[in-house]
């Protein structure tokens, strides 16, 4: 996310246009062309990764389709089970380990951990982060495993 | 007319996606996996696949709080990602309007995942 709002030059320039009645350079339009981000793989990559968070949400709405299910009893219960869902979700996990490798790539620049006069290295933060995630992965997915048994 | 000073509003939105987004890198691949392939094509067992253990587990409150809270967290991280991204392609409907769609959206989401988890057995 690195666009106008990072340079300011979006809704600011147009609004600094007016000083004091007296007519002011011609602010500057900062208008990129809507298909900029086709222009480069890597804008499409960010693209990509900025969108992630669309089939992420998406698959959430159907666990909540899930859970409204469920409020029915056991009658009315039908969990996800076919292929359809089957390929939808691997669609999405795809989409949710790219934000993940990316969201945590970027921890090192992010987090600061004060260590003494010096800073714990961010290549330190970055392993953390991914080590993190491995944890997270095995105790979660082994709760929801062993939450059906 | 824009007040001297930091946008606070906007920098405490900002601190709950940065939050929003690293929970959900952390467990989201763990529920789509578990729960959208390997329960679903029988390699392992899975909560939500039967309704007596899916129920069992919702009815938990512990669990009701950790799912709202991903919930939450994922329709929070859609909102604002989805919001500055239409802002860069240039969607019209300004910072303001998009933010109105998009938490919009993500406050009703959010509203309703809180409902059924409430109202689930």
């Amino acid at each position: 996310m690195l666009g106008r709002r990072e340079t300011g030059l979006g809704e600011d320039a147009a609004s600094g246009a007016s000083t004091g009645g007296r007519e002011a350079a011609p602010a500057h339009p900062n208008r990129l062309p809507t298909d900029w981000w086709r222009r480069n793989p890597r804008y499409v990559l960010y693209m990509l990764r900025e969108f992630t968070a669309v089939p992420i949400a998406i698959w959430m709405v159907w666990f909540l389709v899930e859970i409204g299910r469920a409020r029915g009893g056991s009658a009315g219960y039908r969990p996800h089970q076919s292929l359809a869902f089957v390929i939808f979700s691997v669609v999405c996990l795809v989409f949710a380990v790219w934000h993940s490798f990316t969201f945590l790539r970027l921890s090192g620049l992010i987090v600061r951990i004060p260590l003494g006069e010096r800073t714990v290295p961010a290549s330190a933060i970055v392993a953390g982060s991914f080590g993190l995630l491995i944890v997270a992965t095995v105790v979660v997915g082994g709760l929801l495993i062993l939450g059906g048994r | 007319m824009r007040h001297p000073g930091p946008n606070r509003l906007e920098g405490l939105f900002w601190a709950l996606f940065a939050q929003s987004a690293v929970l959900t890198a952390l467990v989201i691949p763990a529920h789509i996996l578990v729960q959208g392939v390997l329960g679903p094509l029988g390699i392992v067992p899975a909560f939500d696949q039967h309704y007596s253990t899916f129920a069992a587990g919702l009815g938990n409150w512990l669990v009701k709080l950790y799912l709202f809270i991903v919930f939450g967290a994922t329709f929070w991280v859609f909102a604002h990602r989805v919001r500055y991204t239409l802002l860069e392609i240039g969607v019209p409907g300004g910072k303001q309007g998009l933010g109105v769609v998009t938490y919009g959206l993500a406050g009703l989401a959010t509203l309703v995942a809180a409902y059924l988890l409430l109202t689930v057995p």
